[in-house]
């Protein structure tokens, strides 16, 4: 399970966690909310090894401590993060990367790497199932992608690396109806036993698709309110301004 | 001390030796002494075909000398030779030549290569002279590649003096891969002269990977009308290189075109220079020239320098020039690395990617995979090179 405790993260001097705690039992999917400068990017940065934060606080996984690992070597803990905004990176090509990654992972699970076709096919699979063409396995990494297709290509991802968490950061912003009933299914299906969710948003839609075991409200960098699948339509329908500060639980 | 008509080295300041360090190259070439003697054992057909990625038509050079049993040039169609001539006479270096006669088109690479041995026994560091001369006769079309390889010295290094002179008739064309791989000892000051006939076409892509000090300088005169010339090239410089790329244009016709691109990757304590001059001359109208220089900086120790330079004295022309000097997008290294994939392989997938827009534009699939190769390999050992220490924080990048 994922367990934060006590969490600050600053940058520039300006704290934006501000003793975060949280924990997601193994096989649970909690969804984290909050408006915007609450600090829900930060919390998906500062867990995926961003440099640029001053940390302190507990974050251990499965009782491995992340704070001190490297993004790749978090990558091979089993932590995933689909990003908000994923970067376009023009001579890196899709195929290429996603081999590297899926190879680099399972080198460190003490699996064989995958072969060029071997490779090949099972990402054809994947893609099939998030409804994308195959022509984006030839395109450099998300360089000229549309919003949706970055999402999608996020899922992909995700869905190869196998993470045994994995941390959405806005997956649903930017999306029509129809890629998000493809990116939803796609997080649906990884839904497992052994697997942990956090799925952080501002919007419900996405929550009612994948519905969360647990919804945590945060505010002013840390959570300020948690509670069942019904929190999130309560937040809907009252907005955050109303939210009583402080009470966490 | 003036080597050759083509390409003095001059004593005193000259613009176009602004970045080389002039002093230390002429007291190198002082310092050195010619080779004789025989090939050396080290140099096997095996090395060659190493060097160059390929078998296949090639004239061998060991320090300046022709060595016919690493050569092949026995299977070429009518039309097209690869002779080795003294046409410098005086007891000058014998000059490899490649001809290819009017209307002869040839797709197969036509190979030079320059093997700068050093001498095990001395510690004094061996010239060669390397002499290159490429003819292609009206509507004539090939492919050349000219390697400057070399080997590691014990105690001694060695220098190379290289002058390759490319001729072409009108509307000949030729793609011309021009790659440095020497020693990471070696010194190489190398000229390039290409002259051009009415419409013909030139592509060529400059590889500098080699040298302690290298210089390349490129003289292209664009001497009949509508003729094309596309210069790309990729400097790696790592280590204490010092790597410095000069490039002339010079537009004496109307209705010719030329684009220049230039990409730099430096990094530790590297230095690379690239010098792009463009001339158009009076009276001529209708050219079309570019030139862009985009740069990599991996350390803050490394440095770049990029310097446009226009004489243009015609009034009918599009030019445009642009150069850039960055470092590594640590959004793209982060994202990378997220994915699991350790950073020095991240790093290289980025400086790699950075090269694409040279490599990938190598028409021919062979000489292509042949220079990634070499590319991918020179950026994984700098990404290396410049993760092994833990580095200070990075000065602002600056424009």
């Amino acid at each position: 399970m994922l367990h934060i405790a006590n969490l600050y993260a600053s940058v520039a001097g300006r704290t934006i966690l501000n003793g975060l705690d949280l924990d997601v039992p193994t096989g649970e999917v909690h969804a984290i909310m909050g408006p915007n400068g609450s600090g829900k990017t930060t919390l998906s940065n500062v867990l995926s090894g961003r440099d640029g934060y001053d940390v302190s606080g507990t974050v251990t996984f499965d009782g491995v401590d992340l704070v001190p690992l490297a993004p790749e070597a978090r990558a091979a803990a089993g932590v995933f993060v689909a990003f908000q905004h994923p970067v376009e990176i023009p001579g890196v090509g899709n195929m290429y990367f996603l081999r590297t990654a899926v190879n680099s992972i399972r080198s460190h699970r003490g699996l064989p790497e995958l072969a060029a076709v071997e490779f090949l096919g099972l990402a054809k699979e994947h893609m099939a199932r998030l409804a994308m063409d195959p022509a984006f396995l030839s395109r450099s990494v998300n360089a000229g992608f549309s919003g949706g297709e970055k999402k999608r290509n996020e899922i992909l991802q995700m869905s190869m690396l196998e993470p045994r968490l994995a941390i959405l950061d806005e997956t649903d912003s930017g999306l029509d109806i129809d890629a998000l009933r493809i990116v939803a299914q796609g997080i649906e299906r990884l839904r497992s036993p052994h697997r942990s969710m956090l799925i952080i948003t501002h919007h419900t839609p996405l929550l009612d698709d994948v519905q969360p075991d647990r919804v945590h409200v945060l505010h002013g960098g840390r959570i300020v309110r948690s509670g069942g699948p019904e929190l999130a339509h309560e937040l809907e329908a009252d907005g955050y301004g109303t939210l009583p500060i402080g009470v966490s639980g | 001390m003036s080597v050759t008509a083509h390409a003095p080295i001059p004593t005193e300041r000259d613009e176009r030796w602004h970045y080389a360090p002039l002093d230390e190259i002429n007291a190198r070439m002082e310092r050195s002494v010619a080779p004789c003697g025989d090939v050396p054992t080290s140099v096997t057909p095996m090395l060659i075909d190493a060097m160059v990625g390929a078998t296949g038509a090639r004239l061998v050079f060991v320090n300046g000398m022709h060595t016919a049993e690493l050569s092949d040039c026995h299977q070429l169609p009518a039309g097209v030779r690869c002779d080795v001539s003294n046409t410098s006479g005086g007891g000058g270096p014998p000059v490899a030549t490649v001809t290819v006669d009017e209307g002869v088109r040839f797709e197969e690479p036509l190979r030079v290569v320059h093997v700068a041995v050093p001498d095990a026994d001395a510690v004094k560091s061996l010239l060669s002279r390397a002499r290159t001369i490429i003819e292609l006769g009206t509507d004539a079309h090939a492919v050349v590649v000219e390697t400057f390889g070399g080997l590691d010295g014990s105690r001694a290094s060695t220098m190379t003096e290289s002058s390759t002179t490319i001729r072409l008739g009108d509307r000949a064309e030729l793609a011309y891969y021009r790659i440095q791989i020497e020693a990471l000892d070696a010194t190489h000051v190398g000229h390039t002269l290409i002259d051009q006939g009415a419409d013909s076409s030139v592509g060529m892509t400059s590889v500098t990977l080699g040298g302690d000090i290298a210089r390349n300088a490129i003289h292209v005169h664009l001497d009949g009308p509508g003729a094309r010339a596309d210069l790309a090239g990729i400097a790696v410089t790592g280590g204490h290189q010092r790597h410095d790329t000069v490039v002339t244009i010079d537009h004496a016709a109307s209705r010719c075109t030329s684009n220049q691109r230039f990409n730099g990757v430096v990094d530790d304590h590297g230095r690379g220079a690239f010098s792009g001059e463009i001339v158009v001359q009076p009276g001529t109208t209708g050219t079309d020239a570019h030139q862009s220089s985009r740069n990599l900086v991996l350390d803050p120790n490394a440095e770049a320098d990029a310097r446009p330079w226009l004489r243009i004295l015609a009034d009918d022309v599009r030019c445009t020039h642009g150069a850039t000097v960055g470092r590594l997008d640590d959004d793209a290294l982060h994202y990378l690395r997220s994915r699991g994939i350790p950073l020095v392989a991240a790093r290289a997938m980025l400086i790699d990617a950075f090269l694409r827009n040279v490599t990938d534009s190598i028409a021919h699939e062979a000489v292509r995979a042949h220079v990634a190769a070499l590319v991918t390999s020179a950026a994984s050992e700098a990404s290396e090179a410049s993760t092994r220490a833990t580095r200070p924080a990075w000065p602002v990048e600056h424009p």
